[in-house]
């Protein structure tokens, strides 16, 4: 029987929507079949007021042995690192995060603004917002560089806007079975096994980025999307291609360009003018390339790619 | 009246949705007076400023990941309207799908996972019903419970074809949708929506056809329903309405009894053009505003809204002002202070009649008018209910929220029988200057999206969510907020375990994510005020 905890800062709770379309297994599963005991979920849970304040305490104090801590949210440190502006039971969230963080077994970041500070962390970043472990790409955020969780591990993060259910339910079950050393983490400390592979992986449009053929405007029944519309698909590490979303698709699939949301710059270029929904280029050539190509080789490949493209790949692909 | 004040301070209500802080002040077990403070404050309107104008697309979902559909929506149709856009039917049918997808998704998830655990709680052990609802509905290992939970994933799994996936997706975009389904989009649809009828709504929820439950146009006509068989009795409408006015949920709740809804859902051939001052023209499902002292129902427009900071934790002048007019200024510390500013959320007021209710409840009351044309939606049952009850309470809040259903699901099975695929689905506008606004109806209620474009970038954008308009704190006239009216009166019995308060709270369904005011925390700058033209 694992103990888990879930409390959520600068938050929409889009993780916590997430988790609740888990199949395999479901939210509930996890409880009964997994022998996770949920101590409080804001969404979920039956205490309200000093019934959960005490029970905060007794997790700090021991009494109640905390073995998974999951945050979901940024960790808000306004005004002037008060932490004031998100107060939960009683007093500013960030104090809770930072006693809980220290006695929890195992620390899970979910989602991109626990991971990196998210959305609420874009420049002007008002609510002084950061992530556990990472602000953006900088390794340090609310606990620091060095911190580790009484097991031993860094903040395991489970970056995206928000993540997949499945991507959280099988970390938390792999956690609460005993097999926490098999996670292996990447440098931002994901999840290898979702998290090696591209969004790329697996795109219905992949036949259109080899020949590069673009979809050059929203609802076309062919084409890439990364030429003109901006999809980081190439450059993002994700298996949205892999294990689809809600059991039946992805945005690259619906015609919707990657952003790049499992990525430290999410949302990239702070959203400045011009960069929404745009490849950005230089001299023509896409600014970001896919992940290892330099500029000559993807200038060489662009061209032969072109001179071979069949007909068929310039004709409508996803008919009626 | 004769004991003394018992102030409590409940910090946090859970099960709202994002952080949320009530007081009440007890006297012979019932609340006398109330306060709710907002507590979170993450500032998007303010990121947003000088951004790219389709920021908003990516940002607002972000908002509130619940209702990130119905951000979605009012983000695009603010920007349709800002750049004058086409949008074709194919797309006006793709994002009512959206919005309405996400709404019927949150109809068992909220009824499950927040509001009915509380029938579990010991306070009802010596209600008849008791045992049955702890079978049901305890959390994860009621049999209902997580068969509503998991089946509350289906409706979405239609957004995600249409949309990529859910929550956060951005495939409303100005000037229609990203997607360009096929036929196998549609039939998959279908065959979802079907297998939600098949295995929540009729076995479960109501212990019969939907067509039976679609006679039902009165309170009578609903308790005729209710005895008529034991299925439906026992069906899981049944036992919530049975076990909620045994343990006492229809004496307490009522609120301001003042509503409104923006109206929502435009029919896809007359707002292919839009604008501002056309929308409430084209929408299928009318806006308005009902007010239960005098019984009359008037259309609702967004020159009505105001936003008062009296109470709020921002240092500007107190007194409405349109949301084109705020210059958002914080504090410098938010204290709470119970007789100045306690909340992040500002007092949102209908310029002509102060506080209203947003949410199902509200969108129910107004169906009841006969302020709307013809051809738009009317239901007159909540309203009915609502004279025959003898006013608004937390049972009929919440029965409001559930019956929804019906008309979510008849036009989701609209929108999947009026596409015509080989149409267009987009038609790419030409970016330009301009002030817009968007509105739906989130599941919650109200929900609306200013936006001014100046210079190619997002100049000011303003949110006015269901949930501000609910958790509001007094008004510069003392009215208090919807929420903080109907906690008064509430019985207490128990002060260490206030269920009561939660019902309250949770009847509303707040979602406090979504009271995003901003302002820069270094150098509390000042938001560019909207010109009124």
């Amino acid at each position: 029987m694992a103990n888990l905890l879930w409390l959520q800062g600068g938050a929409c709770s889009g993780n916590t929507m997430s988790f609740l379309n888990a199949e395999e297994p479901s939210a509930c599963d996890l409880v009964t079949d997994f022998g996770i005991n949920v101590l409080w979920h804001p969404s979920l849970g039956m205490e309200l007021g000093d019934n959960l304040q005490q029970m905060l305490r007794d997790c700090i104090s021991g009494k109640i042995k905390l073995d998974i801590f999951v945050f979901e949210g940024s960790v808000v440190q306004a005004p002037d690192g008060t932490g004031e502006w998100n107060r939960f039971a009683g007093r500013a969230m960030k104090d809770w995060v930072q006693e809980l963080s220290d006695v929890s077994d195992f620390v899970v970041a979910l989602g991109d603004c626990a991971t990196w500070g998210g959305i609420p962390a874009t420049a002007p970043n008002p609510s002084e917002s950061v992530g556990l472990q990472f602000l953006k790409r900088d390794h340090g955020g609310f606990l620091g560089k060095g911190f580790k969780s009484k097991a031993g591990l860094p903040v395991i993060n489970i970056p995206g806007c928000p993540a997949h259910p499945d991507w959280v339910t099988q970390i938390l079950v792999g956690v609460a079975t005993g097999h926490a050393g098999d996670v292996a983490l990447d440098e931002f400390q994901r999840p290898k096994t979702f998290f090696q592979s591209f969004t790329q992986t697996g795109c219905t449009r992949n036949m259109h980025f080899a020949y590069k053929v673009s979809a050059t405007e929203f609802g076309q029944r062919k084409g890439c999307l990364f030429y003109d519309l901006g999809c980081r698909g190439p450059m993002t590490h994700s298996p949205c291609n892999r294990i689809l979303w809600n059991r039946q698709s992805s945005k690259t699939r619906a015609g919707m360009p990657c952003m790049g949301c499992t990525e430290p710059e999410f949302p990239f270029f702070d959203l400045a003018p011009g960069t929404v929904f745009k490849t950005q280029t230089v001299m023509g050539v896409p600014k970001d390339l896919p992940e290892g190509v330099d500029k000559k080789g993807y200038i060489k490949l662009t061209g032969a790619a072109k001179t071979a493209a069949p007909q068929w790949a310039e004709e409508d692909m996803f008919v009626v | 009246m004769t004991g003394a004040v018992q102030t409590l301070d409940i910090s946090p209500v859970g099960r709202v949705e994002g952080d949320l802080d009530v007081r009440v002040d007890i006297q012979d077990g019932v609340v006398t007076n109330a306060w709710t403070s907002a507590e979170l404050f993450r500032g998007f309107e303010i990121i947003l400023r000088d951004k790219d104008p389709q920021a908003g697309l990516v940002v607002t979902p972000r908002a509130c990941g619940i209702c990130g559909a119905s951000h979605l929506t009012c983000a695009a149709w603010a920007l349709d309207t800002a750049w004058q856009t086409e949008v074709p039917r194919n797309a006006i049918i793709a994002r009512n799908l959206g919005q309405l997808a996400e709404s019927l998704q949150s109809l068992p998830r909220h009824h499950y996972g927040l509001f009915m655990i509380d029938m579990c709680n010991k306070n009802y052990r010596n209600s008849p019903f008791y045992e049955e609802a702890v079978k049901r509905w305890a959390p994860f290992t009621g049999t209902h419970y997580e068969h509503g939970v998991t089946i509350s994933g289906r409706p979405v799994e239609i957004y995600a074809l249409f949309g990529g996936q859910w929550p956060h997706s951005s495939y409303m975009v100005p000037g229609g949708v990203m997607c360009s389904p096929t036929l196998s989009d549609i039939t998959r649809s279908w065959s979802i929506l079907e297998h939600f009828r098949t295995n929540w709504i009729e076995p479960m929820w109501l212990g019969c056809s939907m067509e039976r439950y679609e006679e039902i146009e009165t309170y009578d006509d609903f308790m005729a329903w209710l005895n008529e068989k034991p299925e439906h009795a026992n069906s899981d409408l049944g036992l919530m309405w049975r076990m909620g006015m045994d343990v006492g949920l229809d004496k307490y709740g009522a609120g301001l009894e003042k509503f409104v809804s923006w109206g929502y859902l435009p029919d896809e051939d007359r707002y292919q053009r839009p604008t501002i001052d056309s929308r409430n023209g084209a929408m299928m499902m009318p806006s308005g505003v009902y007010d239960a002292s005098t019984g009359t129902h008037k259309l609702m427009e967004q020159g009505f809204a105001r936003e008062d900071t009296s109470h709020a934790w921002y240092d500007e002048p107190g007194g409405p002002v349109h949301p084109y007019d705020r210059t958002t200024q914080p504090v410098a510390k938010n204290d709470g202070d119970f007789d100045g500013k306690y909340s992040w959320s500002t007092a949102v007021l209908h310029a002509d009649n102060g506080h209203l209710e947003a949410g199902p409840l509200a969108r129910e009351m107004v169906y009841g008018g006969s302020h709307m044309e013809g051809w738009q939606h009317r239901d007159g049952l909540v309203l009915d209910m609502h004279r025959k009850m003898g006013g608004s309470n937390v049972l009929l809040r919440h029965f409001a929220r559930m019956h929804e259903f019906k008309y979510i699901y008849r036009h989701i099975e609209r929108c999947l029988r009026n596409f015509r695929l080989d149409e267009p689905f987009y038609v790419k506008p030409k970016e330009q200057d301009g002030r817009g606004w968007g509105a739906t109806e989130a599941i919650r209620g109200a929900l609306c999206h200013w936006i001014d474009v100046k210079d190619g970038k997002i100049q000011n954008y303003q949110i006015i969510s269901p949930t501000t308009w609910n958790v509001g704190p007094r008004s510069d006239e003392q009215e208090r907020g919807p929420i903080e009216e109907a906690l008064v009166g509430t019985p207490i019995a128990d002060p260490a375990d206030p269920v009561e308060v939660g019902h309250v709270a949770r009847s509303y369904d707040s979602c406090l994510v979504c009271t995003v005011h901003a302002h820069d925390a270094k150098t509390g700058k000042e938001l560019a005020r909207f010109k009124t033209a």
